[in-house]
C-alpha cells in the first residue's frame, strides 16, 4: 500500500511539473513581449523586461520559477496589480476564498443531491418517477453548464426577482444560492445516472437475494448492502468532479459577476499577465491532481476486490 | 434396400452391425411439400450488419426523435440564412434592440408602403451602406426579368419602389414626402429591362422586396438579426463538432491501432503519453492555448499564400484555433479505446493469416483491423460531435474563442449577459438553440452505440 502511495505521489508531481512546463513555455511562445502597448519605447520594455528578468533565457526563468515555487515565491504581478505578490493576490484577496467556498458548497450539494435522487430512481426503476428522473439527468448531463447558470439567472433573479442577479462578494446568504446550485446541477444529475446504473447492477447480485433472504427489512438492504457497493463507482468520479467545479467555476463567476479566482485567471490570460497566469494554473492544476490522487488511494482502499500487492498501477 | 435387423450380442458387437443400424433407407424420409419449401427459404434471409444496426436503430424512438431535430437544426443552419433577407454581421441602423417579431420604424412604413407597389427596396436593408442608396448603376430581377436602372440621385431614407400597374413602373420616394402623402419622383430613375443577368461589376444588384420579413429573434444593441446570427452560431457549431471529431477520429484511430498492433515497448511508450495528456487538467491548457495560437496563426494567414491557408484563414482564427487544440489534446480518448479494440482483434485467425501471407503491418491496421473497429470508431466519433461543441461555446462564452462580427452561440450567450435585465429573450434564443443541438446530438449518438454495439448498451 505504501509503495503504491508513493508511487501514485511521485506521479502527481511529476504530472503537476508537466502542466507546469507546458504553461510556462506556451505562454511564452507568443511573440512580443507582454509590456507591448501604444505609447511603450524600446527601451521602455527593455527596462520592465530587466526588471522583472524576462530577458534571461527561457530555461533559467523556469527554473527561478520552480526554484521560487518550492520556498513560496510565486513572482510578482507584471500588469493587472504591477508587483503586488501573485501569492498575496491568489490567496489573501478573498479571490480563493470566494471561489473555493462557491465550489465546495456545489460539491457537497451534487453529491447529497445526486446519491439520493439515483438511489430513488433506481428503487422506482420503470414506473413515473423513474422516467421523470431520467429525462432530467439526461437534459442535465448533455446541456452545456453556462446553458444552467444563465437560465437559472433569467428564471430567479430577472423574471420572478426572487434572488439577487449579480452576486458580487458573496456577501449575503442569498448571493450563494444561484451560484451554488448552478455549479453543481450538472454534477448532481451525473451521480444520479451513476449511481442509477450501479444500484441496479448491486441489486440484481447474490449477496442481495441473500440478505433479502435473511429476512432483512427492504432499507437494511439498500442502505446496508446496495448503496455502500454502488458507491464505488461515484467516488471514482469524484476526481473529475473536482476538475468540473473548477472549469464550471470560471462560468458561474463570470454569469453571476463572483470576482473570484476563476474569472481572474481568464483576464490574466487575457492580459498576459506571466507569473499570474502560472501562478493560478500551478494552483488550480494542484487542487485538481491532489484530488485525483486521493480519490486513487480512496478507491483501492474502498474496494477490497482491488488489490495492492500485485503492483498495478 | 432393407434394413438390416442387427445381430445384437453385447459381447461381440460388431462394428458394421452398428453402422447398419445408423443407416437411412428410404422409408425413412418423406418427401417435403411445396409450403415447407417456401418456410424454409423464407427463414433464411440474411441480413448485414449495417441493416441489422439500422433497424436497431429505428426501433428506438428517441434516438429517431433527436435524429429528426439534428436534421432540423442543420437545415436552421445551412438553408435558414438564405431564406431570410438579413445577414449576420451587418448592423441595421434604425433596428436596434427589437424585440421578438417587432418592426422597425422604417420597416413598418415599408410594410405600409408595399400596399402601393408590387415590390420595393428601403434603403435600410442596404448591405453595406448607410441607410442610403447611392447614385449609380443598379439591378434587380423581377418575374424573371431584369431590370436594369440608374439612379441620378442618392437616395437617403427613403424607398425604390416598382408597381407594374403603373404608367412609370419604377419610382423613388423619400421618407418624409411618404409620410406627407406621396410625391414620387420618377425622374431619379431611368431604367431598361433584359431577359439576361447584367455582368458588368459596375452594376450593383440589389433585392426587391414583396413582403417585409419581420426580425424573428429580435436584434441586439448594435441592431444584428439575432435569427441570422443564432443560424450562423449553430452553423459555426455543427461545422467545429463535426471537424474536430474527424481530426479526433483521424488522429485517435492510427495512434491507437499502431499502439495496439505493435504492442510490446512501443505500446508502452505510447500509452505512457497518452496517460500523461490523460492526467493534464485540459481545461487550463486549453484556455491558455486560444490566446496562446491567436497572434502566430493571424501571422500565417496574412502571409501565407498556400489555397489550404487561405481555406482555413475564411474561418477565422478562433475556429481553426479550436480545431488544433483537439488535434493536440482531445484525441486520447478515441486512441485508448481503438487501441483496446485492436489489442482483442489482433488475435483473431484472419490476422494471423494475414501476417502469414506476409501483408505489411499497414495493410494489416488499414484493411483488417479499423474496418473491424468500425462500430466503435463511429460511435466513439458521433460522440465527439457534441463535446466539441460543448468545449467551443464553453471558450467563446468566457471570451476567449469566436469573437464578434462572427457569431457563436457562446458568444451570443454572454453578449446577453450584460443586458440580461432589460432584453433576457437575447439569451434564450442562442442557449435554446444550443441545448437542444448539444442534447439531439447526444441521443443520437447514444442510440447510435446501442445499435452499432449492443454488447455496451448499459
Amino acid at each position: 500500500m505504501t509503495s503504491y502511495i508513493l508511487k501514485r505521489i511521485g506521479s502527481a508531481l511529476v504530472t503537476l511539473l508537466i502542466v507546469a512546463a507546458t504553461t510556462f513555455f506556451l505562454m511564452n511562445a507568443v511573440p512580443g513581449s507582454p509590456f507591448v502597448t501604444e505609447k511603450s519605447t524600446p527601451e521602455m520594455i527593455a527596462r520592465a523586461e530587466a526588471k522583472y528578468g524576462l530577458d534571461k533565457p527561457l530555461v533559467v526563468q523556469f527554473v527561478n520559477y520552480i526554484k521560487g515555487y518550492f520556498v513560496g515565491d510565486m513572482g510578482v504581478s507584471l500588469k493587472m496589480q504591477q508587483d503586488t505578490s501573485v501569492a498575496e493576490i491568489i490567496f489573501n484577496q478573498n479571490k480563493l476564498t470566494l471561489s473555493a467556498r462557491i465550489g465546495a458548497y456545489a460539491l457537497v450539494l451534487a453529491v447529497v443531491l445526486g446519491i439520493p435522487l439515483g438511489c430513488i430512481a433506481a428503487y422506482n426503476r420503470g414506473n413515473w418517477l423513474d422516467g421523470l428522473l431520467r429525462v432530467i439527468t439526461t437534459v442535465g448531463v448533455a446541456i452545456p453548464g453556462f446553458v444552467v447558470a444563465t437560465t437559472l439567472l433569467v428564471l430567479f433573479g430577472v423574471q420572478l426577482n426572487w434572488l439577487p442577479v449579480r452576486s458580487g462578494s458573496l456577501e449575503t446568504a442569498s448571493a450563494y444560492i444561484l451560484p451554488v446550485f448552478a455549479l453543481s446541477f450538472y454534477p448532481s444529475c451525473y451521480i444520479a445516472k451513476l449511481t442509477r446504473a450501479s444500484m441496479l447492477d448491486a441489486i440484481n447480485q447474490d449477496y442481495i437475494r441473500t440478505a433479502r433472504a435473511k429476512g432483512l427489512k427492504t432499507g437494511k438492504v439498500i442502505f446496508k448492502h446496495a448503496l455502500r457497493n454502488s458507491l464505488i463507482p461515484v467516488i471514482t468520479y469524484l476526481g473529475p468532479l473536482a476538475a468540473y467545479i473548477i472549469t464550471g467555476g470560471f462560468v458561474v463567476e463570470t454569469t453571476f459577476s463572483i470576482p473570484g479566482l476563476g474569472k481572474y485567471f481568464i483576464s490574466s490570460i487575457l492580459n498576459r499577465d506571466y507569473p499570474i497566469i502560472m501562478g493560478t494554473t500551478v494552483v488550480l492544476a494542484s487542487l485538481i491532481i491532489i484530488m485525483n490522487l486521493l480519490v486513487d488511494i480512496a478507491y483501492k482502499l474502498v474496494d477490497p476486490r482491488i488489490s495492492l500487492s500485485k503492483g498495478d498501477v | 434396400m432393407e434394413r438390416k435387423m442387427p445381430n445384437y450380442n453385447i459381447f461381440h458387437a460388431k462394428v458394421d452391425d452398428i453402422l447398419a443400424e445408423n443407416e437411412f433407407i428410404n422409408a425413412d424420409f418423406e418427401s417435403a411439400t411445396a409450403e415447407e419449401k417456401e418456410s424454409m427459404v423464407e427463414m433464411h434471409k440474411s441480413v448485414s450488419y449495417w441493416k441489422d444496426a439500422i433497424r436497431r436503430f429505428k426501433n428506438n424512438s428517441v434516438s429517431m426523435a433527436a435524429l429528426a431535430v439534428v436534421i432540423l437544426l442543420t437545415l436552421f443552419a445551412f438553408v435558414g440564412p438564405y431564406l431570410i433577407p438579413y445577414s449576420y454581421e451587418e448592423q441595421y441602423r434604425g433596428s436596434m434592440k427589437l424585440g421578438p417579431f417587432e418592426y422597425s420604424e422604417s420597416e413598418l412604413l415599408a410594410k405600409e408602403a408595399l400596399a402601393d407597389a408590387d415590390v420595393l427596396f428601403y434603403t435600410e436593408l442596404m448591405p453595406g451602406s448607410l441607410t442610403s442608396l447611392k447614385k449609380g448603376d443598379y439591378a434587380f430581377s423581377y418575374k424573371g426579368s431584369w431590370y436594369l436602372f440608374t439612379l441620378k440621385k442618392t437616395l437617403r431614407s427613403g424607398f425604390l419602389m416598382y408597381n407594374e400597374s403603373k404608367a412609370d413602373p419604377l419610382y423613388t420616394v423619400k421618407e418624409d414626402d411618404y409620410l406627407a402623402g406621396g410625391d414620387y419622383e420618377t425622374t431619379a430613375v431611368t431604367y431598361t429591362v433584359s431577359k439576361d443577368k447584367p455582368t458588368s461589376e459596375d452594376i450593383t444588384i440589389i433585392k426587391m422586396s414583396s413582403s417585409i420579413f419581420p426580425h424573428v429573434f429580435g436584434t441586439d444593441s448594435a441592431g444584428r438579426d439575432i435569427m441570422s446570427r443564432t443560424m450562423y452560431g449553430a452553423r459555426v457549431s455543427l461545422l467545429i463538432g463535426v471537424v474536430a471529431s474527424l481530426i479526433v477520429l483521424v488522429i485517435g484511430s492510427i495512434y491507437g491501432a499502431i499502439s495496439g498492433f505493435l504492442g510490446g515497448k512501443v505500446d508502452f511508450i505510447m500509452m505512457r503519453i497518452v496517460e500523461l495528456i490523460y492526467s493534464v487538467p485540459d481545461v487550463l491548457i486549453v484556455l491558455l492555448l486560444q490566446v496562446v495560437l491567436m497572434i502566430p496563426l493571424q501571422n500565417w494567414f496574412d502571409t501565407s499564400t498556400l489555397p489550404i491557408v487561405r481555406a482555413l484563414s475564411s474561418l477565422g482564427v478562433g475556429i481553426v484555433s479550436i480545431f488544433i487544440t483537439f488535434a493536440l489534446l482531445y484525441w486520447v480518448g478515441m486512441a485508448r479505446i481503438i487501441r483496446g479494440q485492436v489489442l482483442m482483434l489482433k488475435k483473431q485467425e484472419y490476422v494471423t493469416a494475414a501476417i502469414v501471407l506476409g501483408a505489411s503491418n499497414t495493410r494489416i491496421i488499414r484493411k483488417h483491423l479499423l474496418p473491424n473497429s468500425i462500430g466503435q470508431l463511429v460511435v466513439t466519433t458521433c460522440l465527439q460531435i457534441p463535446s466539441a461543441i460543448f468545449l467551443e461555446s464553453f471558450l467563446s462564452f468566457l471570451g476567449l474563442g469566436i469573437s464578434a462580427p462572427m457569431s457563436s452561440l457562446g458568444s451570443m450567450c454572454s453578449d446577453a449577459i450584460d443586458t440580461i435585465t432589460v432584453y433576457p429573450y437575447r439569451l434564450l434564443f442562442p442557449a435554446i438553440i444550443l441545448s437542444l443541438l448539444v442534447l439531439s446530438l447526444n441521443l443520437v449518438g447514444d442510440g447510435m452505440r446501442d445499435a452499432l454495439d449492443p454488447r455496451l448498451k448499459k
